[in-house]
């Protein structure tokens, strides 16, 4: 972009010829890397065309690829004064600004030059998190899986969580939502007893708050406590009758505790709200071959099956059915879906590994 | 390809700790207790000053984590149990080669207490020629087993580093007999048992091998928590079955049998005969992959048939971190189940025998699996403590990783004892007598005291042991010792039938130990007993109207 700025100039400027001479030298220093005496040549260039806003734009560029950032502002700033409408100078100046610590100073030109990326960065550093996760994210949909740009926008994303929640405790310390988020943030630290006591709070503060059963629910599940999990559980499955996942919730702890009757009902009930839920059925299956009902279990998880064929809840499926046919004396059939439950866990785990 | 749905939000920010972390989830606390009685009494009796040393550096060598076992064995015929116990040995931080664990220092010597009549015991270690285990080994476990029919119990010590064979002279010593017997193995041996594979009438042995590792080429795990690694850091290795060809020397038959073609992460060893053929056959607990359990196929090789058996994955189909197991029947049909302990968030498996050879994970019917979520089981053991005619479950508990708190502080290293009463068939959780909060390993069961009711030795990384002590009760009891004429003398591997109960007549299983070889039966309120022994040479004998409460010698009878 900058040889190509520099070209139309000695096109159209009529440069003195000594001018002319430097520039060709600098250009075939920036082509070999010898940015050093790209940069001397860009000097001599400006000191004879001082008037030459894209000679100060090739020495900034110049200097901010010889990682000179702080060098390459004066000339920039001088690009701009000549020429205040210079995408090329806003977008290097925006850069060498940012690069230096000034992403404040850096906004306006980045804004200019319409470069999100850069933007989205200076805006994350200036505590602008809900700009720029707008002009990370428009970046992102040019450059995806770019991983500066997914680091920046996952950075940005957290802080502004940060931000909302910081503010939430400060202004509302003793409020439901103050304590269910900081029982949140236990539970991402594995701290299950203050999560545990965080949603206790919260609850006798407000019990009828939607999820915070179901929330407290998965911090007994979390630590093998089936009947208090249960109990929350049900709690929400009262408070939100029409809550599949409340239903499921609850049908899984039942079944861990092997009650595989009450568990089937509440499974089959998540089933209606909700249907083909590939979770709900592998824990519906269990629950039927758990009470003897093989051809019911036969049936959900080819059902399963029918809508999930690959990852690890297919090759869960496959494998209960290898259980129900060996019980069957069908030695061929649970061969065949035993293969295919290794199959998939293999393909599963080396997906795994690769993330 | 659309994504499919999904309810747990949770499990995924969980799941990827788990990944950044690099650690097998660990175990928070269960409060297991029911009642405020228990059926033990939880103490040190006189005499027993063992501290299981093992040494933790921060180099985390894996070994520093997996010993020690225990024994319970009457090794001087005076009709009271004796207890084994295996040291570590003393780690320099770093290792240097050659490896010297300083096993001449008495402080990792094993240890032999003999019991005395009052209940006290007397460490015995130097006289029977058991002090100093010598050079390059960090002891892990430990089997017992007549193998040469003398009607003494002769002990074998596996390590990290060379195995011993001690065989007991029948006047209270023993002379290490390793180099004859040419059982000394390589490697890092964890659990052994003796048993008849052959049903030849002399003790094979079987010996469980972890990983190809040495403490040259060892690593930490877990980032910046620097932790014991997994084992799937390391190389899998194979097991060892010898041969006991009957003039005090064993033939190595690891590659003939079968047994070496499957390469794994063993730590616990069972047997019992699964498929009623009449031939013993190997469950082995292997750490993070898939179970083995190897079919005796009667012509001196073995099978490997866990994925078949539905004996070797969990009920979802996932690898466990088998550790400690049991094979013995829990619910009194007759045929051995298999019960393996494992680490948090696993559950332990039960492996339900549904006959002709095929098992089914019974976590969820028995309740063990709501037990066991968050818990790291070693030694377990299957005896009916309560002597209502139900097996019930002991397992000794303690987390791997001795800093699992900082990695996740919902799980803890040291843990509780689990103590679960077999209620027809659901494990349901009793008060085992302390709530001390330890790093367990070894478990042995046995009465110590013959007063008719079951009691356990626990061993304790960095401690002493636990000793629990049956406070005994009113129900009916009935204790056989075997003695074997056509079959081995000790009668391993006999099915032995009381009341409708089974039991298969061995010394191994639970994790690096060994148990009383009696055959121990609660009979709950019955006065008679109708007794079957089915030996392995055979033989089928009935015994009608036996008297309960007595400790009951059978002899197999000469000829068929």
């Amino acid at each position: 972009m900058i040889l190509g700025i520099v070209m139309l100039w000695l096109a159209w400027q009529a440069p003195s010829p000594e001018a002319v001479q430097h520039v060709e030298t600098a250009r075939h220093a920036e082509a070999e890397k010898r940015f050093e005496l790209a940069v001397a040549e860009y000097r001599k260039v400006t000191d004879l065309e001082p008037n030459s806003a894209p000679a100060f734009v090739s020495l900034g560029q110049a200097l901010i690829e010889e990682h000179d950032f702080g060098g390459a502002i004066r000339p920039l700033k001088r690009a701009l004064e000549l020429d205040p409408n210079s995408a090329s100078a806003h977008q290097l100046l925006g850069y060498a600004l940012l690069a230096q610590g000034y992403p404040t100073e850096a906004i306006p030109h980045l804004e200019n030059a319409h470069e999100q990326a850069a933007l989205g960065i200076a805006q994350a550093e200036t505590g602008q998190f809900a700009d720029a996760i707008v002009n990370l994210q428009a970046a992102l949909q040019k450059r995806p899986n770019d991983p500066d740009l997914l680091y920046y926008l996952g950075r940005a994303s957290g802080l502004l969580s940060k931000q909302s929640i910081d503010t939430l405790l400060t202004a509302y310390p003793d409020s439901v939502r103050a304590h269910q988020s900081m029982a949140e943030n236990y539970i991402v630290l594995r701290q299950m007893p203050e999560a545990e006591k965080e949603y206790q709070h919260a609850l006798q503060l407000r019990p009828d708050t939607p999820n915070l059963h179901l929330e407290l629910g998965h911090v007994y599940a979390q630590t093998s406590r089936w009947p208090q999990a249960e109990e929350q559980f049900r709690t929400e499955t009262k408070l939100q009758p029409g809550n599949a996942e409340a239903a499921y919730r609850l049908g899984d702890a039942l079944l861990q505790q092997g009650k595989a009757k009450e568990a089937r009902v509440e499974l089959e009930h998540s089933d209606k709200l909700l249907p083909q839920m590939p979770e709900t059925l592998y824990a519906l299956g269990k629950a039927e071959a758990l009470e003897g009902d093989s051809a019911a279990a036969e049936k959900t998880w080819t059902t399963l099956l029918s809508i999930e064929k690959e990852g690890s809840l297919a090759a869960q499926a496959h494998f209960g059915l290898a259980g129900l046919y060996r019980k069957q004396g069908k030695a061929k059939e649970a061969e065949a879906e035993l293969q295919e439950s290794q199959r998939l866990k293999n393909s599963s785990s080396s997906a795994e590994e690769q993330k | 390809m659309k994504m499919p749905k999904r309810w747990s939000r949770l499990r995924r920010v969980l799941g990827t700790l788990k990944r950044l972390f690099g650690v097998a989830c660990a175990s928070a606390v269960v409060a297991a207790a029911t009642s405020s009685t228990s059926l033990f009494e939880v103490k040190l009796p006189q005499g027993i000053d063992f501290v299981l040393r093992n040494s933790p550096s921060p180099q985390k060598y894996l070994i520093e984590t997996m010993p020690g076992g225990v024994a319970l064995l009457d090794y001087n015929g005076d009709g009271l149990l004796d207890i084994f116990v295996v040291n570590g040995g003393q780690i320099e931080s770093p290792m240097k080669a050659p490896e010297n664990f300083s096993r001449h220092d008495p402080r990792y010597w094993n240890r032999l207490y003999r019991q005395n009549r009052d209940g006290s015991f007397t460490d015995v270690t130097e006289q029977a020629g058991l002090a100093d285990a010598g050079d390059g080994n960090y002891g892990m476990g430990v089997a017992v087993g007549d193998y040469d029919n003398d009607g003494f119990p002769d002990l074998y010590v596996t390590s990290y580093g060379k195995n011993v064979l001690y065989h007991n002279n029948g006047d209270g010593t023993f002379t290490d007999v390793t180099a004859k017997a040419g059982v000394a193995g390589d490697g890092w041996s964890v659990s052994a048992g003796f048993f008849d594979y052959d049903n030849d009438g002399k003790l094979d042995l079987f010996v469980t091998r972890y990983m190809e590792w040495d403490t040259q080429h060892s690593k930490d795990c877990g980032g910046n928590f620097h932790t014991y690694c997994p084992p799937g850091e390391f190389p899998r290795t194979t097991n060892i079955l010898y041969h006991n060809r009957g003039d005090g020397t064993f033939e190595d038959v690891s590659v003939r049998s079968g047994i070496a073609a499957k390469k794994g992460h063993g730590l616990g060893v069972a047997f019992a005969d699964y498929d009623g053929d009449g031939l013993t056959d190997i469950y082995v607990a292997n750490d993070g992959m898939q179970q083995y359990l190897f079919h005796n196929n009667g012509n001196g090789t073995f099978t490997e048939t866990g994925m078949e058996a539905g004996a070797a994955l969990n009920v979802d189909g996932g690898p466990l971190s088998g550790m400690g197991v049991v094979f013995q029947d829990y619910d009194n049909d007759g045929r051995p189940d298999v019960i393996v302990t494992t680490l948090p968030r696993q559950t332990y498996a039960v492996f339900h025998n549904d006959s002709k050879g095929s098992f089914s994970d019974r976590g969820l019917q028995t309740g063990l699996t709501m037990l066991s979520g968050v818990t790291s089981g070693w030694g377990v053991g299957l005896e009916d403590f309560d002597n209502d005619g139900q097996k019930d479950l002991f397992v000794a508990q303690g987390h791997v990783l001795d800093n699992v708190e900082k990695i996740d502080p919902s799980l803890h290293y040291l843990e509780p004892t689990l103590l679960a009463l077999n209620r027809n068939g659901r494990f349901e959780p009793a008060n085992p007598g302390t709530d001390e909060l330890v790093a367990a390993r070894g478990a042995a069961f046995g009465d110590l005291n013959n007063d008719g009711a079951m009691d356990a030795v626990v061993t304790v990384l960095g401690g002493p042991p636990q000793i629990f002590m049956n406070r005994g009760g009113i129900s009916h009891w009935l204790t056989i010792t075997l003695r074997g004429t056509r079959s081995n003398r000790d009668g391993l591997g006999a099915r032995v039938q009381v009341n409708g109960q089974t039991r298969f007549a061995t010394t191994a299983g639970s994790y690096e130990s060994a148990n009383d070889k009696r055959l121990h039966f609660g009979l709950a309120a019955a006065k008679a007993a109708k007794i079957e022994v089915y030996w392995p040479s055979g033989t089928h004998q009935t015994l009608n109207d036996v008297p309960v409460d007595q400790f009951l010698e059978i002899r197999e009878p000469e000829r068929p």
